[in-house]
């Protein structure tokens, strides 16, 4: 019983590495994703997608893909009023359609890793 | 690769400076320090295809842009400057292991933009004031490695002034030194004219350069450097 319950929770490590890897590397597309439905501050991104994933993007990953994103005309960004602490960032029209696109190509780049595997 | 961004830079640099070399600016408040990398910075890449950050700790991204301007310096769309006021305003600084955010910072932007060769931190002093002073010889050698893996011609701008300050600060400035290949001081002198700012070259490995103090001044399109001082 032992053995079968160590090996659930090393599927389960296994499997949250895994996870770990593919959001960090693709944390552009996760962090326009979270931007989808809501306006966030850099701090509301990292604690939402931690709580959604389980996975920890770092300050020094998050802000320089927000800086980016702003400069390339997708994110808007603005202090909300009354709180001049935190820079709210939300998709500009030209930087939803991206982010829909980009979206639905991961999507379906995952949905064909998975076939490849299942063969 | 650097020689020529600056006029008159070629009167005490007489090679080039090698690429991925990691160079400290030291100097008082007022000698130009951020102005003279900032602008060689973005007469380089003005004329390159490659890409550069300006990261800055003392200022937003706004009034380092305004004082770039007033200097006459124009911005560059490949030197991307990057701030911590947002990232400290949301988070406490104990919550920051800032020179591990500024190495992941670098990644990143390596990352976005593959061609990332010139890398500027403004400054050493703001970082070691807020981060954790734990290992901090220990960090700064492994941030020095950093830079030189990724192959960045690298500038850290540091305010000479707390080099006087006695313990801590005073032991981590001579391992910067030691560590660096470059050191270019930038200062005042009062003489009969009036106070003139001076640059200096005081070490650049594999270059060879003068060694003596050169007039530093302001024309219509950032620094310039003139002749000798004495």
């Amino acid at each position: 019983m032992q053995n079968i319950s160590n090996l659930f929770e090393f599927q389960e490590e296994n499997c949250k590495k895994f996870i770990d890897r593919i959001i960090k590397s693709n944390r552009e597309v996760f962090i326009m994703s979270s931007l989808v439905e809501k306006q966030m501050c850099g701090y509301d991104l990292i604690k939402e997608i931690f709580s959604s994933c389980d996975v920890f993007l770092s300050q020094g990953t998050v802000y320089p893909v927000l800086y980016t994103l702003e400069s390339e005309g997708l994110l808007h960004a603005e202090y909300s009023k009354g709180d001049m602490r935190s820079k709210k960032y939300s998709l500009t029209p030209k930087g939803r359609k991206i982010a829909e696109k980009e979206i639905e190509d991961f999507s379906k780049a995952l949905e064909q890793v998975s076939v490849l595997l299942s063969r | 690769m650097l020689k020529n961004t600056i006029i008159g830079l070629d009167k005490i640099l007489f090679d080039d400076i090698p690429k991925g070399s990691v160079i400290l600016v030291t100097g008082a408040e007022g000698t130009l320090k951020s102005g003279l990398v900032f602008s060689m910075m973005a007469n380089f890449l003005s004329a390159n295809d490659e890409h550069g950050l300006y990261v800055t700790l003392e200022q937003n991204l706004e009034s380092h842009l305004r004082n770039m301007k007033s200097l006459g310096i124009k911005e560059e769309p490949n030197l991307h400057i990057f701030d911590y006021r947002d990232m400290r305003q949301e988070w406490m600084d104990s919550e920051l292991d800032l020179i591990k955010t500024t190495g992941e910072v670098i990644d990143s932007f390596k990352e976005k933009y593959g061609n990332l060769t010139l890398f500027a931190l403004d400054s050493l002093n703001a970082l070691y004031s807020i981060s954790d002073p734990g290992d901090m010889r220990k960090k700064i050698y492994n941030f020095f490695t950093h830079l030189r893996d990724e192959e960045l011609t690298s500038f850290l701008i540091m305010e000479s002034a707390q080099s006087r300050m006695s313990g801590q600060f005073t032991q981590l400035h001579q391992v910067e030194h030691f560590l660096a290949d470059g050191t270019i001081e930038l200062g005042m002198i009062e003489g009969k004219g009036g106070v003139k700012r001076y640059i200096q070259i005081l070490k650049m490995r594999a270059t060879k350069h003068a060694m003596e103090k050169h007039q530093l001044t302001i024309g219509d399109s950032g620094p310039n450097i003139l002749g000798p001082i004495y």
